[in-house]
């Protein structure tokens, strides 16, 4: 065991109590705000107050809260689900079936990270609007169209296949000595293997998903599709916004983020774990 | 059990040759939709902006006009202001974030700490929050007669109340605190990862020879990060240079352009002003080539250092 | 390996259709199904809650067309707007969307035959001239006008009060005189005299419009800057206020809101449309009053009257393009009755000069004092210059936010305007 001097120990306590607070700070006041009246919102009150069901009540009564919910809810997790399948397939094959050549589309598919989203919105948004009329359920205004862009990215490509590095290959091989085939060997010793990696990819992905804002607002039209940061930032844009009722729309959009967060946490610290070695 | 062994190598071998065979076509059929996906979501629209770059005009009257979009980067004033701005966020803010993470994870790091657990989920706890809900937060933190300026006139830091978000040099200083906030746990997380997979007897032996705990940071730690040390400042110069949504949501750009960034002058010329698509496809070629200048500049840093 | 493929897209393609399920109504606008109209707006307190009323008054008219209101932040509008008619599309758009009377024109430029014109579907005259102007295009009329502007200045009469002041001495006072005010409001009170967005110059904006100037000269086009005496004297009255330090700096909507509600502040200049804002903090009750917007001094042309903001309906050429424009005729364009209901129920002020002669505009309302605050405005509305808002207000006013900081700390007023003259000409072409 390591022996700290009790100044040491203290010091360090010290900053990471700071350190905390300052992260936590903000989280605490946007709960108490959301108890809170509009105009004791603006006032930036810290004390907690009364009117958390009378914010709830006017949230649900002048919005759509719960298909915004299940829109959200529907948006992240088939998100999250066909980026993890999309990209672990690729991780897993540039890193197993390596060559000269993959590595190359590799470095190339890396550049894709460096292209800002803004100057992808208006060329996207016209190739969604000319498949509209011959592929309906894929066109503009669809959640398909939220989600087909968002599925694969160069930074969880390279996250699995960083991941994958470790991996240790000879039980690859003994797989295909039972017998099984490459897809086989990848569904059932890489996947159930790896999952610590899955945890830590599907909490970024969701996350990104669950707040993604700009994207979701180009594609998307119809109210029944609106997703939950469309909903709050249509609550902002009033002459005379309640920011009571505000802050508990946003408290209500962090939960759900948080708590798949704090569930899957350990899963997510070993999985970064992986990817870093 | 020696004649086995051979006959199991024999076979290994045999289905190795015939693997390597079939690995072409069984590996190009993994990476196959991702490299699809990415082709058409990414770099097909790319093209299509290169081609909107080589027009001008508003809405839809667009005219082809070559490559003059590119030559009125030089004399625009806010283009520039624009690209000042952003390179002195990623100077300034992206070391500290670093630092800071590097610095939370050794401490994080330390095997008898207490309350680990709990330390790490507050530090990480902000990179759950979506960008409406935290840009809002700050805005009431930094406001004038905000809990930040009553807090730091309450401990007598300051006797008049900082005009965070309407002075130009302010602004800065708030956009710079906001992304901190938001990004440093999620870096640490990185950092701690990496700082988890060091051998503890290195320490030992360092320790044993009398190195002193700031000695080994600098002369064991820092070495040993320094893959994830590239990784980071990478995905965050990208992050930086890409900056749009704390900046539009906290000071929507101003005081009179002070803290815009390039992201953020595409969207106004795209979807705030008179619409301009040529022109802003060609200021987003701009972040592209930025982008990869940085990145090359800190691949190359980090490459002198491993010699 | 094809089988794997296969499987890949099928599983995206299905989960994709699943994502979509429920999804048949998106075609409503394309089809050629007129029984039902879609419109865009803003603001669930007030536009939102003007089309409900509007929807109940035409059922008269057409019980069987179904109005469906979409609501949507201004700035999602816009983009969408953009987005997809630069795409050369109209899916999915409204038949009906509110725009900002600013933006109005750079709209009905950029995107040719897009929208549908209006002209003769309602009486112009009967609406406030500037109004009408703004969206008007080539001498047709495309918008319905909704909503004024009108400006006035928001006064606590209790800290008028505390400095030995009254109501009268605010009235049709121009900006030297409200910053002498101001100056003995903050020695007796303590209190700032407004609160101000550096980056909003909806000041200016006031200022400039009640000597009918404008950015732009009367084409649209050509930035009218350098040489613009209303704007000159608009920013030295931006720069007196600062120095008297009776300005409170805020750094959005909400603070702004927050300066009246919380009592940090004696009056706030502004449009009509605050009204509900002020009303908020019933406490306050009976301690505010509305006086005429003051004017530039030293400008001859400028008047205690003046606009901030504002919309109007549009109508864009796709099917359902008669019944939309029917809709908006029958309600907006010519019915007292519903700006009657529109002034109860919301305390929205149109520009129908026929409507103010009701009843509901000369109600007196106790949280002024028994001001009649309505027909105060309705009666300002009618003097408010008119201007053409032009293409660019937004693109050249973000270049001034910049000129008014440098002022601001002190460079030459005649080079910061000449330099903002330079880059708004290099920009807009």
């Amino acid at each position: 065991m390591i022996k700290m001097s009790n100044l040491k120990r203290f010091f360090i306590y010290l900053v990471l109590v700071i350190a905390c607070m300052i992260s936590v700070f903000p989280f605490l006041w946007m709960i108490v705000s959301s108890t809170n009246k509009s105009v004791d919102v603006t006032k930036g009150s810290l004390l907690p107050g009364i009117f958390f069901m009378q914010n709830l009540h006017h949230l649900l009564i002048s919005s759509d809260l719960g298909t915004a919910l299940f829109n959200s809810a529907k948006v992240s997790i088939i998100t999250t689900v066909l980026a993890m399948l999309v990209a672990s397939l690729a991780g897993y094959g540039f890193e197993i079936y390596k060559s000269k050549a993959k590595d190359l589309v590799f470095n190339f598919l890396l550049l894709s990270m460096m292209i800002p989203f803004a100057a992808l919105m208006v060329p996207l948004f016209r190739m969604f609007a000319s498949v509209s009329q011959t592929v309906p359920f894929m066109g503009i205004d669809t959640l398909s169209a939220v989600i087909l862009p968002t599925i694969t990215t160069a930074f969880l490509i390279f996250y699995f296949r960083q991941s994958t590095k470790m991996f240790p290959k000879d039980i690859l091989e003994a797989g295909r000595m039972d017998g099984l085939s490459e897809l086989g060997v990848f569904f059932r010793i890489y996947v159930p293997t790896m999952k610590t990696t899955y945890a830590a990819g599907a909490i970024i992905t969701f996350m990104s998903s669950w707040n993604s804002y700009l994207w979701p607002l180009v594609v998307l039209q119809s109210p029944e599709k609106q997703t939950l940061p469309l909903l709050i930032s249509n609550l902002g844009s009033s002459y005379s916004p309640d920011y009571g009722v505000i802050m508990t729309a946003i408290v209500i959009a962090t939960l759900p983020a948080a708590l798949i967060f704090f569930i899957m946490q350990k899963h997510f610290v070993a999985g970064m774990l992986g990817s870093v070695k | 059990m020696i004649p086995a062994k051979a006959v199991q190598t024999a076979q290994a071998v045999k289905i190795g040759r015939r693997l390597r065979l079939k690995n072409a076509y069984i590996g190009w059929s993994f990476i196959a939709v991702a490299t699809i996906m990415i082709c058409l979501f990414y770099f097909y629209p790319m093209i299509q902006a290169f081609l909107l770059s080589l027009q001008s005009g508003t809405g839809v009257n667009l005219h082809f006009i070559g490559f003059s979009n590119y030559l009125r980067l030089f004399h625009d004033p806010v283009f520039l202001t624009t690209v000042k701005n952003t390179v002195t966020y990623l100077m300034i803010q992206v070391p500290i974030m670093i630092i800071l993470a590097m610095f939370l994870s050794v401490l994080l790091n330390n095997k008898a700490l207490k309350l680990k657990g709990l330390f790490r989920t507050a530090i990480f706890l902000p990179c759950v929050t979506s960008l409406v809900a935290y840009s809002v937060i700050f805005k009431y933190l930094f406001a004038q007669d905000g809990i930040m300026n009553r807090m730091l006139m309450k401990l007598s830091f300051i006797s008049q109340p900082i005009p965070w978000l309407t002075d130009p040099f302010w602004a800065k200083i708030a956009i710079i605190a906001a992304i901190t906030w938001r990004w440093t746990g999620y870096n640490m997380i990185f950092f701690l990862s990496a700082l988890q997979n060091i051998d503890e007897s290195i320490y030992e032996a360092a320790r044993i020879d009398g190195a002193s705990s700031v000695q080994q940071f600098f002369k064991i730690t820092i070495p040993l990060l320094k893959p994830i040390i590239l990784f980071t400042t990478i995905t965050s110069t990208i992050g930086t240079l890409q900056l749009f949504d704390e900046v539009m949501n906290i000071t929507k750009g101003g005081p009179g352009n002070a803290t815009m960034t390039i992201s953020q002058y595409i969207y106004n010329l795209s979807f705030k002003y008179t619409p301009d698509f040529g022109y802003a496809a060609t200021v987003s070629y701009a972040i592209v080539v930025l982008i990869i200048f940085f990145s090359i500049i800190q691949f190359r840093v980090a490459g002198d250092k491993n010699e | 390996m094809k089988k794997l493929l296969a499987l890949l897209f099928a599983s995206v393609l299905v989960l994709a259709a699943c994502s979509s399920g429920g999804s048949t109504k998106q075609t409503a606008s394309d089809s050629k199904d007129v029984n039902e109209i879609t419109i865009w707006a803003w603001d669930p307190n007030f536009n939102i809650k003007a089309l409900n009323i509007a929807k109940e008054v035409y059922k008269k008219e057409d019980p069987h067309l179904k109005v469906k209101v979409v609501e949507m932040a201004q700035a999602d509008i816009v983009q969408k707007l953009n987005t997809t008619l630069s795409s050369g599309t109209t899916k999915g758009l409204p038949n009906i969307v509110l725009i900002e009377d600013y933006r109005a024109q750079s709209f009905l430029k950029a995107y040719p035959d897009m929208f549908k014109e209006v002209t003769g579907s309602f009486k112009a005259d009967d609406f406030a001239k500037y109004k009408v102007e703004a969206g008007t295009y080539n001498g047709k009329n495309y918008g319905v006008p909704f909503d004024t502007g009108v400006a006035g200045l928001y006064v606590r009469t209790d800290y008028l009060q505390k400095a030995g002041l009254s109501v009268k001495d605010l009235q049709h006072i121009d900006w030297n005189q409200y910053i002498e005010i101001g100056k003995k409001v903050k020695a007796a009170t303590g209190k700032d005299m407004l609160s101000q967005d550096p980056k909003d110059l909806g000041l200016i904006r006031m200022m400039i419009q009640s000597a009918g100037s404008w950015y732009t000269k009367k084409d649209g086009t050509t930035p009218d800057i350098a040489n613009n005496t209303a704007l000159k004297e608009a920013f030295k009255t931006y720069k007196a206020l600062m120095d008297a330090k009776i300005v409170k700096p805020v750094s959005d909507w909400s603070q702004f809101v927050a300066g009246f509600n919380t009592g940090d502040v004696a009056s706030a200049p502004t449009g009509n449309w605050i009204t509900p804002s002020i009303k908020a903090e019933a406490s306050q009750s009976g301690k505010w009053a509305v006086v005429p917007l003051p004017k530039l001094s030293g400008v001859p042309n400028s008047v205690n009257a003046s606009n901030l903001g504002g919309s109007s309906w549009y109508v864009l050429n796709i099917p359902g393009k008669e019944k939309a424009v029917d809709f908006l005729a029958k309600t907006f364009g010519s019915d007292v009755d519903f700006y009657q209901s529109l002034v109860k129920e919301i305390g929205a002020i149109g520009t129908y000069k026929p409507a103010a002669q009701s009843d509901a505009y000369k109600a007196a309302d106790p949280f002024f004092g028994g001001q009649k605050v309505i027909s105060d405005f309705a009666s300002w509305t009618n003097k408010i210059p008119q201007v053409n808002y032009g293409l660019n207000t937004y693109a050249i006013e973000d270049i001034l936010t910049v000129s008014a900081q440098n002022y601001l700390k002190g460079k030459d007023l005649d080079q910061v305007l000449k330099d903002a003259q330079k880059q708004a000409e290099e920009q807009i072409k």
